[in-house]
């Protein structure tokens, strides 16, 4: 038993130091993550500020039906789908780099997400708080930024970081377009040793630890917010 | 009907005002003039239109009809720039609505700084002063979660005045507080008062109306029906309706 386990480890994961695929599909996972994150970070912020805007002023007509469009197309389609169409209809003619496609087709996704989560931060703040600044004197802008603004993102923080962790494993689709990520990584693998079972535990387990890593800081900032809350 | 010309000279004049939420008229018709050191207490059943009609004052609710002339300009243009006017009209809610995020400092000078561009030490030497004039000057740099209502609500007081208004709007400002703490809020405004700032107070307080207003304003289904001054209003007032309110409240 000891020794089956031993000789499929080296098999999977020393042989032709087949433990690449997996670091190597580890790190694309990650940046397509994390710069999929900030992209999805800057959008869904003007989204949700157009969308507000919007609710408060009733300027800005055109660019928040075109918000609405965006939301309701984004979170009405399977994110492989809309990956699929980015790589292979949107840059299909042109030569470009996968991992840079993943990371738009990721980040308008979870823009969508994070617009919704912004707004819903922006909602949380009582109405009377944007009363009190705009009766002082402040601009709808000035409101936001020193009132409005500061409350919500201290409250939006632990959301943003649920998503981020659903982003990170939604990526792995990303095989979808070809591109080596840690999901593919372990396909890879078994598709050359004809096992599977190790491979693909490797995979789960890796997600799950980076997963733990993540709830465990959001944890900690949720207390710290807690604590700080007066 | 007034003259819809001239603005007169009172602080605020108020011509023609309407407001309604739908199809539903909150407030019809109202005309009233606020002269410069006036007290006027609005008074009346609720759903009546009070806050209705002190939120138009400043616009927070946008008037569906009619014109507000605030130091001569007609401030329902809509090409005049609220916010320049809303800085000269303080204005304290039933909630305080001070801002949890900041320091009793901060939350008195935020606003001064930037709008009035006034130095930090200027800003703070000016909210000490009035802070001090409240009591509540060993506060400064507590948080509002930190205080009582009663004293939170004073703090909402300094910080309107921090920006030096010409006139000081109260919604309803002692109704969200416990009762041992509505004295020492209709204490600094009677102060206030004294210290003739022209005031429209929306309010419950009939002890408060009578002691420090100089004007009366009864109001009901969406209008003024009856003003005087607080001794005639509480002692014979001429209309039905504010006998039957009277009647009930005190």
């Amino acid at each position: 038993m000891w020794e089956n386990f031993k000789s499929q480890f080296i098999l999977n994961f020393v042989d032709d130091n087949r433990w690449h695929y997996l670091t190597d599909g580890l790190f694309i996972t990650l940046e397509i993550t994390v710069f999929a994150a900030l992209l999805g970070l800057v959008l869904g912020f003007i989204i949700a500020v157009i969308r507000h805007n919007h609710e408060k002023t009733g300027k800005l007509k055109i660019a928040n039906a075109l918000c609405s469009l965006y939301l309701t197309i984004i979170r009405g389609t399977p994110v492989v789908v809309q990956l699929m169409i980015i790589y292979f209809v949107v840059f299909g003619s042109v030569r470009i780099d996968k991992v840079l496609v993943a990371v738009i087709a990721f980040g308008i996704n979870s823009g969508a997400y994070q617009a919704e989560i912004f707004r819903s931060g922006i909602q949380s703040i009582p109405k009377g708080q944007y009363e009190a600044g705009r009766t002082l004197g402040f601009s709808y802008r000035q409101t936001m930024l020193t009132v409005i603004m500061p409350q919500a993102l201290r409250s939006v923080v632990p959301t943003l970081l649920n998503e981020l962790i659903a982003l990170l494993k939604e990526t792995s689709v990303a095989g979808y377009i070809a591109l080596g990520d840690l999901t593919k990584g372990g396909d890879i693998i078994r598709s050359r040793t004809y096992s599977a079972f190790m491979p693909l535990i490797a995979v789960a387990l890796i997600y799950l630890t980076l997963v733990l890593i993540m709830e465990s800081i959001v944890k900690r900032i949720e207390r710290r917010l807690k604590k700080n809350e007066r | 009907m007034k003259d819809n010309n001239a603005a007169s000279n009172a602080l605020i004049s108020v011509q023609s005002l309407k407001k309604s939420f739908g199809d539903k008229d909150v407030l019809t018709d109202i005309s009233v003039d606020v002269n410069k050191g006036d007290v006027v207490c609005v008074i009346g059943p609720s759903g009546s239109g009070k806050s209705t009609f002190l939120r138009c004052l400043n616009r927070l609710e946008e008037p569906t009809g009619g014109h507000i002339f605030f130091e001569g300009v007609d401030i329902c243009d809509p090409k005049v720039d609220i916010d320049m006017h809303r800085r000269k009209m303080g204005m304290v809610f039933q909630q305080f609505n001070l801002f949890p995020h900041m320091t009793i400092m901060k939350n008195l000078t935020v606003a001064p700084i930037k709008l009035l561009s006034l130095s930090q030490e200027e800003a703070e030497s000016y909210a000490r002063e009035l802070l001090s004039k409240v009591g509540l000057l060993d506060r400064a740099g507590d948080y509002p979660m930190q205080l009582s209502g009663g004293q939170q609500q004073r703090i909402a007081i300094v910080r309107a005045l921090c920006m030096k208004p010409d006139v000081m709007l109260f919604d309803e400002p002692t109704s969200a507080l416990d009762p041992e703490m509505v004295g020492e809020v209709l204490s600094v405004m009677k102060d206030l008062a004294h210290e003739k700032m022209t005031m429209v107070v929306v309010t419950h307080e009939m002890g408060f109306a009578r002691e420090v207003a100089n004007r009366i304003m009864f109001m009901d289904e969406g209008r003024f029906i009856e003003e005087a001054a607080p001794e005639e209003f509480f002692v014979s007032p001429k209309n039905e309706r504010t006998r039957l309110f009277l009647s009930k409240v005190l």
